[in-house]
C-alpha cells in the first residue's frame, strides 16, 4: 500500500519535473538555433517579403540571387582571401610548433627545464596590456603586414601546454627503446610523439583555427591602414556598423543595387561568414569536447 | 703539454667571443638606431633592420612622394629590402652556427664552416646597401633625399668580418677529427637549442611589450616625439589621473562598469553547472546530444557575428519588430539595441547565451565519471533526485567550479573588449564601456599613449596580485589552487 502511494507520488513529481526540465532546454536550445534560421531564411526568401517583415519561420519565393550577387563584391573576396589564408598558414605552424616545444618541454634531461617552462607559462597569466602590444608590434613592423597575423601566434603556451601534458600521459618505453636504438630528438619527434599525439593536434588545429576565423581585434587594431588586409569578420563589422560602408559596395556593383537592400546585405554577409562554422562544427564537435576537458585538467 | 693547454684556452676564449658577436648582432637588429638600412632620411627613423626586412609597406611609407616625383627610383627601395632580408638571414644562420659550435670537435667545424658563408651573406646585403645608397647620391634633390651611410652599416660591415676571422681562426685551431666521428652534443644542450627559436619569439611578443611600460613615464605622442630625457615626465600621469576632473570622471564610470558586469557575471558564474545537472537528468540521450550539440553553437561564432544575429532579430526591422506590427501588437518599432535601459543585464543576457551551453560541457563531462553505485546505493537508501543532486553531484562539482571561479576572479578586470566594442553605441556608451574598451579608444582611436598605457599597466599588476592572492586564498580555505 505504501509503496504504491509513494510510488503515485513519484510519477507525479516525475511529471512535473520532466515537464518544467524539457521545456526549459527546449527553449533555451530554440533562444540558440533561431537566430540563425531567421538569419538563413530571410537570406534566401523573396526580398520584397523580406523588406516588409514578413518572413519570420517559413522561407518563401526561395532564390539564391542574393548570395550570387554577393560575389560581385571584390572587397569581400579580398578579406575571404586574407582570412583563410592566415586560417591554414598560422594554424598549421601553430599545430607544429606546439607539438615541438610541447614535447620539448617534457624531456626532463632539458637543461634549465624548469626555468624554460616557467618562461612560457608566465606569459599566460601575465600580459603588458593592449597599448604595449601595438606598440611593440608596430616596432617591429607589423602593422599592415599580413605577417602581423601569424608571427605572433606561432607560439601559443596554452597550446604547448596541452600537448606537454597529452605526451607526458604516453608510455615512455617506445620513446627509450628509440634512444638506445641512437636514435635523436628529431627522429623520436618524428615517428612516435608526432603520430601518438595526432588526437590533441587536431584538437588544437580546430581551435586555433576557429580562433583565426573569427579574430577580429588583431585587424581592426593593426591594419587600420590597410583595408586590403583586413579580416572577415573586420570587413563584416564595418558594413553592420556603418550605412555608409554599404553605400560604397551597393553603388560600385550595378548588380548588388538591383537586388539587395542594406537589410538583405547585412543578413547576406553575416551568413557567408557563419557558413564555414556551420559546416564545420559537427564534423569537429568532439574535438572541441575534448578540447576544454583537457584544458581544465591543466586549470 | 703547455701549448696544448694554451691551444684549448685560445678556442675557449674565441668560441665565447664569437657567440657574443652572434647575440649581440642579433640584438642590433631590432635597434632602430644601429640601422644598417637607414641610408637616407626618407626612410622611417622608427625603422630597424628586422623592421626593413619584414615590411616593404613600412620601408617605403615616408617615400611614396619622392618615388612618385622620381627623386629615388623604386628599384632602390627593393634592393634595400632584399639587402635586409639577406642581412637579416646572414644573422639568423651566424646564430644558429655559434648554437651549434657548443657540440662536438666535429659539430664545432661543421658551425664555422655555417658561420663564413652567413657572415659572407651579410656583406653581400651590406654591398646591395651600399649600392643604395650611391644611387641615392645621384638624386636631383638631394636636400629631400639626405642620405648617408649610417653607423649601423660600419657595425654590421665590422661583425661579418669579425665573425668570418673568428671562424678562419677556429677552423685552424681545432683539429680535423677522425672520418668516423659522428656529429654529437650534449643532449641536455640539444634540447635546449632546439628550445631557442621559441622562447626567442615568446621573448619578442611576450616579453617586449612590457618595455612599453615605460611610455606611462614620458610625454610621447605617436609619431611626433621620441622618447628623450627632456621627455621624461615621472609620475606626472599618475597625478595627471587623479587631478584631471574628465578624467577622474571617465575612470570612475567605466570602473563602475567594469565591476558591474564583472559582478554580474560572477554571481552567475554556477549557471553552467546548474545547467548540466539539470541537463543529465534528461532520461533521452538523444535528446541530451541533440540540446549540448546546439547550445554550444554560439560560443564558436565571433561577437561581430553575434551582432549581426542580435540585429536580426533586435533592431528596427528585426524579428521581434517585424513580427509585433505584422499581428498588431505594436504601432511603432522600437530599436532594443539603442539606448542604455537594462543595458548591463543585456550584455551579461548575451554573454550566457553564447558560453551557457559550452561552459556546461565541462561539468557534464564530470558528472558522466562519477561512480554510478554512489547513486544506486542512494537510491536504496531511499535518496529523492534533488536529495542526489545536492549530496552527491554538487560536491563532486565543486573542485572544477572553484578552479574556474579562482580564474573568473583574477579576470575580474579583463571583460575582453570585443562584446562591448561591438554593441556600443552613442546611446549607451556611457554604460557600456568597459575598462578593456576605454583602453583601446584612449590609445588607439585618440592616440593618447601615455594615459592608456598607464591605466593598462596598473590593470595588470592588479590582475596578477588578484591571481595570487585568491589562488592563495583558495589554497587555505579549499586546500585546492591553479598553480
Amino acid at each position: 500500500m505504501k509503496a504504491l502511494t509513494i510510488n503515485g507520488k513519484g510519477k507525479i513529481g516525475d511529471f512535473v519535473f520532466n515537464l518544467i526540465n524539457y521545456s526549459f532546454f527546449t527553449a533555451f536550445t530554440i533562444a540558440c538555433i533561431y537566430p540563425f534560421y531567421y538569419l538563413f531564411i530571410n537570406t534566401i526568401s523573396d526580398n520584397g517579403l523580406v523588406q516588409r517583415g514578413l518572413i519570420t519561420f517559413i522561407p518563401k519565393g526561395i532564390h539564391l540571387t542574393n548570395y550570387i550577387a554577393l560575389a560581385e563584391v571584390n572587397e569581400l573576396g579580398t578579406s575571404f582571401l586574407v582570412t583563410i589564408s592566415r586560417t591554414v598558414i598560422g594554424t598549421v605552424l601553430m599545430v607544429g610548433v606546439s607539438a615541438f616545444a610541447g614535447y620539448l618541454v617534457t624531456r626532463k634531461e632539458m637543461q634549465n627545464r624548469k626555468f624554460w617552462y616557467r618562461f612560457l607559462i608566465i606569459t599566460m597569466y601575465f600580459d603588458a596590456g593592449l597599448i604595449p602590444w601595438y606598440l611593440n608590434m608596430s616596432m617591429l613592423g607589423l602593422t599592415n603586414n599580413f605577417l602581423g597575423y601569424i608571427i605572433p601566434g606561432i607560439v601559443a603556451p596554452f597550446n604547448v601546454i596541452l600537448v606537454k601534458t597529452y605526451i607526458e600521459s604516453i608510455p615512455v618505453e617506445l620513446e627509450e627503446s628509440a634512444f638506445i636504438d641512437g636514435a635523436g630528438y628529431l627522429t623520436v619527434f618524428r615517428h612516435i610523439i608526432w603520430p601518438l599525439s595526432k588526437p590533441i593536434l587536431a584538437t588544437i588545429a580546430v581551435f586555433g583555427a576557429v580562433g583565426h576565423w573569427n579574430s577580429f581585434m588583431d585587424s581592426l587594431i593593426l591594419m587600420q591602414g590597410s583595408p586590403h588586409l583586413q579580416t572577415v569578420q573586420h570587413r563584416l563589422y564595418n558594413y553592420l556598423n556603418q550605412a555608409s560602408n554599404l553605400d560604397a559596395i551597393m553603388s560600385r556593383s550595378g548588380a548588388v543595387k538591383d537586388v539587395l537592400d542594406s537589410k538583405v546585405i547585412k543578413y547576406t554577409i553575416s551568413m557567408v561568414t557563419i557558413i564555414p562554422i556551420l559546416v564545420v562544427y559537427p564534423f569537429m564537435q568532439r574535438y572541441f569536447e575534448r578540447g576544454i576537458m583537457l584544458g581544465a585538467v591543466k586549470g | 703539454m703547455v701549448a696544448s693547454g694554451f691551444r684549448n684556452f685560445s678556442i675557449k676564449f674565441l668560441e665565447i667571443f664569437m657567440r657574443v658577436v652572434a647575440i649581440f648582432s642579433a640584438v642590433v637588429m631590432f635597434s632602430p638606431t644601429m640601422n644598417p638600412a637607414r641610408v637616407t632620411d626618407l626612410i622611417n627613423k622608427t625603422t630597424s633592420l628586422f623592421t626593413s626586412a619584414i615590411s616593404y609597406s613600412r620601408l617605403t611609407s615616408e617615400a611614396g612622394r619622392a618615388i612618385r616625383l622620381e627623386w629615388v627610383s623604386q628599384g632602390d627601395f627593393t634592393i634595400i629590402y632584399i639587402a635586409s632580408i639577406l642581412i637579416s638571414l646572414g644573422v639568423l644562420f651566424t646564430l644558429i652556427g655559434s648554437g651549434l659550435s657548443i657540440g662536438n670537435q666535429k659539430l664545432k667545424r661543421l658551425s664555422y664552416m655555417i658561420i663564413i658563408p652567413s657572415s659572407l651573406l651579410q656583406l653581400t646585403g651590406l654591398f646591395g646597401i651600399w649600392r643604395a645608397y650611391r644611387s641615392f647620391g645621384e638624386s636631383s634633390r638631394l636636400d629631400r633625399v639626405v642620405y648617408q651611410l649610417p653607423g649601423g652599416f660600419f657595425i654590421f660591415i665590422a661583425i661579418a668580418l669579425m665573425t668570418i676571422l673568428l671562424s678562419v681562426a677556429l677552423l685552424l685551431l681545432i683539429p680535423r677529427p677522425d672520418k668516423d666521428m659522428p656529429y654529437d652534443m650534449d643532449r641536455s644542450k640539444q634540447l635546449v637549442l632546439m628550445y631557442m627559436p621559441f622562447a626567442a619569439l615568446l621573448f619578442i611578443f611576450s616579453y617586449m611589450p612590457l618595455l612599453g611600460w615605460r611610455y606611462a613615464f614620458f610625454d610621447y605622442k605617436a609619431g611626433v616625439t621620441s622618447l628623450s630625457l627632456d621627455s621624461f615626465v615621472g609620475f606626472k600621469w599618475f597625478t595627471f589621473l587623479f587631478k584631471n576632473k574628465a578624467t577622474l570622471n571617465d575612470i570612475v564610470r567605466v570602473m563602475r562598469n567594469t565591476l558591474v558586469m564583472s559582478s554580474l557575471g560572477l554571481a552567475t558564474s554556477w549557471l553552467p553547472m546548474i545547467f548540466a545537472m539539470f541537463l543529465v537528468e534528461a532520461k533521452s540521450s538523444r535528446y541530451k546530444r541533440f540540446v549540448q550539440t546546439f547550445t554550444t553553437i554560439p560560443n564558436f561564432i565571433s561577437w561581430v557575428l553575434v551582432y549581426g544575429l542580435a540585429l536580426a532579430i533586435f533592431s528596427t526591422d528585426g524579428f521581434i519588430n517585424s513580427l509585433f506590427l505584422n499581428l498588431g501588437w505594436r504601432t511603432r518599432a522600437v530599436n532594443y539595441l539603442m539606448g542604455d535601459r537594462f543595458i548591463w543585464f543585456k550584455m551579461w543576457a548575451w554573454g550566457t547565451w553564447k558560453g551557457l551551453g559550452w561552459s556546461a560541457i565541462i561539468y557534464i563531462a564530470t558528472i558522466s565519471s562519477i561512480d554510478p553505485t554512489l547513486y544506486e546505493s542512494a537510491t536504496i537508501d531511499g535518496a529523492g533526485r534533488f536529495q542526489k543532486m545536492r549530496y552527491i553531484t554538487l560536491p563532486s562539482l565543486m573542485p572544477t567550479y572553484f578552479v574556474l571561479l579562482i580564474m573568473a576572479v583574477a579576470a575580474f578586470l579583463s571583460n575582453g573588449m570585443e562584446q562591448y566594442l561591438v554593441f556600443e553605441n552613442a546611446t549607451n556608451t556611457a554604460k557600456i564601456t568597459v575598462l578593456d574598451l576605454y583602453v583601446y579608444q584612449l590609445g588607439i582611436k585618440n592616440g593618447v599613449i601615455p594615459l592608456s598605457t598607464l591605466i593598462g599597466m596598473v590593470k595588470s599588476l592588479i590582475s596578477v596580485v588578484l591571481l595570487f592572492s585568491v589562488n592563495k586564498l583558495s589554497k587555505v580555505v579549499r586546500e585546492e589552487s591553479i598553480f
